[in-house]
C-alpha cells in the first residue's frame, strides 16, 4: 500500500510541472478554487496518478474532492 | 453561496465571450435558402458549419415526403411514444433502420441527445462501470452520469490506454460497457475502432458506439465507420443522429448483437417525452433511401473534404486531423479564433467557433463542416475566405503544419 504521504508528493511534483509554476504547494491547497485547475485539468491529473499508482480512479467521486490532501487519501484507499 | 450565484457565473462567463467581440453563440441565420447557403445579419454566407454532410435538408424527394405528412398526420404526436405517440410511420422508420443497419432492432428518439442517454442510463446501473474516451460528447457523459454506474475515461482514441484500464477491472469488465464514438465532432479524427473492438473483446467489456457523424458517409452504403472496416458484427450497440447526414432531427439506438427492443419500456428517454412530429419521421424516411444509394453524395462529400484540407494546410493552417467531413483549425488563442471566426463571416463563410471549455484540450478552433451539397465554386470560395483570414492573422507566413501528422 502506497503511504498518504508519498501520494500528496507525487500530486505536489505533477502540479508543479504544470500548474504551479514549479512550486510545491501546501496539501491543503483547494484545487480549483486556489490553483485554478479546470474540471478538464483535474481528470488528466487524475490520469496521471492513476498510472503512477496503477489504480483505477472513478470519476463520480470527483464531487468530493477539494484539495490536494482530499485527492491523496482518495488514492491511498484504492492502493 | 445563492442558488442564483450560477446565474452571474454563467453571465460572467457570457461576458467573457462577449469581450472577445464577436457573437458566434448568438449568430443567428434568418434565411435558409438552401444546404449551403443561407442569411446571417442580412448577409448571404456560405453555410460551412452545420454537419449538413449529404445536404439532405433540401432534398425534394425529403422536403416533399415532410410536407406530405404534416398534411395527412399533422404537425405533431402531442405526446409520448408509450402514450399517444407512436404513429405508423416511427414504426416504419425502426424496421427500415433495422433492415439498413442489419441490426435486430432499433429504437427511435427524438434527438441523438436523447439516444445517447436514455441508451446509456438504460443499458448501464449501479454496480456496473462506464469506460468512456475522454473526448466523449456531452450527452455521453450525461447518460453514464445519469446511469450510476461507476465512470472511468480512458485516453482519448487510445486502445493502449483503453487496455490498460480494462485490466486493472479484472472481473469486473464482464459489467462494463466502453464508449466510443465514430467521427470526433470537434476535430474530426477518427477512432482506431477495429483496435478498440479488440481489446474489449479480449476483456470480455461491452462496446457502445456513438456513430453520429460517420452514419451515411462511410461506408460502401453509409453504414458508416464499422461498415468501412468491415466489423459491424463486433459492435455491441450503436447509437446515431438523424441531424447530420440525415438532414432533420432524432436520433437512434441498435444492435446486431442484442435485441434492444425490449429495452422501450426500460427508457425513461423514450417513454417520457413527445416522439418526433410526423413531418420529421417521413423526412427522415426518405433520407434514409437516399443514403443507401448514396455513393455519389459521399464521393462528392470526400472530394470536397480533400480539396479544403489540401487548401488549408497550403495556407499555414494547422489542422485537428486527416481529412474528413469536420476540418478544424486550431488557433492560438480564444481571441484570435474569434478574429478569425469574424473575419470568415466578412469573407461570406459560416463556420463554427469553438472556445474552450467547449473543446477538447482547452483548445481553440474554427470549425468547419463540409457537405457533398457544396458546389466546386463553393468550395474555392470558402478556402478563399480562409486566406483572407490567413493574411489579416498571421504577421508572417506559416509553415504549412497538420496537428495530427
Amino acid at each position: 500500500m502506497i503511504s498518504y504521504d508519498e501520494c500528496v508528493s507525487e500530486i505536489q511534483t505533477l502540479l508543479a510541472q504544470s500548474h504551479s509554476g514549479g512550486s510545491i504547494v501546501p496539501p491543503e491547497s483547494d484545487l480549483i478554487d486556489e490553483l485554478g485547475l479546470a474540471s478538464l485539468d483535474v481528470m488528466e491529473l487524475i490520469e496521471a496518478l492513476e498510472d503512477r499508482f496503477d489504480v483505477a480512479f472513478p470519476i463520480n467521486e470527483l464531487g468530493d474532492v477539494r484539495t490536494i490532501a482530499d485527492l491523496a487519501q482518495r488514492i491511498q484507499n484504492l492502493t | 453561496m445563492s442558488l442564483l450565484q450560477k446565474l452571474d457565473a454563467a453571465r460572467d462567463f457570457q461576458d467573457q465571450l462577449g469581450q472577445l467581440g464577436v457573437n458566434a453563440i448568438g449568430a443567428t441565420i434568418d434565411v435558409t435558402g438552401s444546404a449551403t447557403e443561407g442569411k446571417i445579419e442580412g448577409k448571404r454566407v456560405i453555410l460551412a458549419g452545420t454537419n449538413n454532410y449529404l445536404g439532405l435538408t433540401f432534398d425534394p424527394a425529403c422536403i416533399e415526403a415532410a410536407a406530405q405528412a404534416v398534411r395527412t398526420h399533422g404537425t405533431g404526436t402531442t405526446g409520448s411514444r408509450l402514450a399517444n405517440g407512436t404513429y405508423a410511420g416511427h414504426a416504419a422508420l425502426e424496421r427500415e433502420l433495422s433492415a439498413f443497419l442489419g441490426t435486430r432492432s432499433a429504437i427511435a428518439f427524438t434527438t441523438g441527445y436523447v439516444a445517447n442517454v436514455g441508451a446509456i442510463s438504460t443499458l448501464a446501473g449501479p454496480g456496473d462501470v462506464i469506460m468512456l474516451d475522454a473526448d466523449s460528447h456531452a450527452s455521453i457523459y450525461e447518460g453514464a452520469k445519469l446511469s450510476g454506474a461507476e465512470i472511468y475515461r480512458f485516453r482519448h482514441n487510445d486502445p493502449a490506454d483503453l487496455d490498460k484500464r480494462l485490466r486493472r477491472l479484472g472481473d469486473r469488465c464482464a459489467r462494463t460497457l466502453v464508449i466510443v464514438e465514430s467521427l470526433y465532432s470537434m476535430l474530426g479524427d477518427v477512432a482506431p475502432l477495429d483496435q478498440f473492438c479488440e481489446v474489449v473483446k479480449r476483456h470480455g467489456a461491452f462496446l457502445l458506439l456513438d456513430d453520429a457523424h460517420s452514419f451515411g458517409i462511410m461506408g460502401e452504403t453509409g453504414r458508416g465507420l464499422a461498415e468501412a472496416l468491415g466489423i459491424e458484427d463486433e459492435i455491441d450497440f450503436v447509437t446515431g443522429t438523424f441531424s447530420k447526414s440525415l438532414g432533420s432531427v432524432g436520433g437512434f439506438f441498435a444492435s446486431r448483437k442484442h435485441d434492444v427492443a425490449p429495452l422501450r419500456s426500460q427508457i425513461r428517454a423514450y417513454m417520457f417525452t413527445a416522439s418526433s412530429t410526423p413531418s420529421v419521421i417521413a423526412s427522415t424516411r426518405a433520407a434514409l433511401k437516399r443514403v443507401a444509394q448514396g455513393q455519389a453524395l459521399r464521393s462528392q462529400l470526400w472530394k470536397n473534404c480533400q480539396r479544403v484540407h489540401e487548401g488549408l494546410t497550403s495556407l499555414g493552417f494547422k489542422l485537428g486531423a486527416a481529412p474528413s467531413p469536420v476540418i478544424a483549425s486550431l488557433m492560438d488563442s480564444p481571441e484570435q479564433a474569434a478574429a478569425a471566426w469574424q473575419a470568415l463571416l466578412d469573407a461570406g463563410v459560416y463556420v463554427n467557433l469553438v472556445v474552450p471549455p467547449g473543446a477538447p484540450k482547452n483548445l481553440s478552433l474554427l470549425r468547419c463542416s463540409l457537405s457533398a451539397a457544396h458546389t466546386d465554386e463553393q468550395v474555392e470560395q470558402i478556402i478563399e475566405g480562409y486566406a483572407a483570414v490567413a493574411q489579416r492573422l498571421f504577421d508572417q507566413p506559416r509553415a504549412a503544419a497538420s496537428a495530427y501528422a
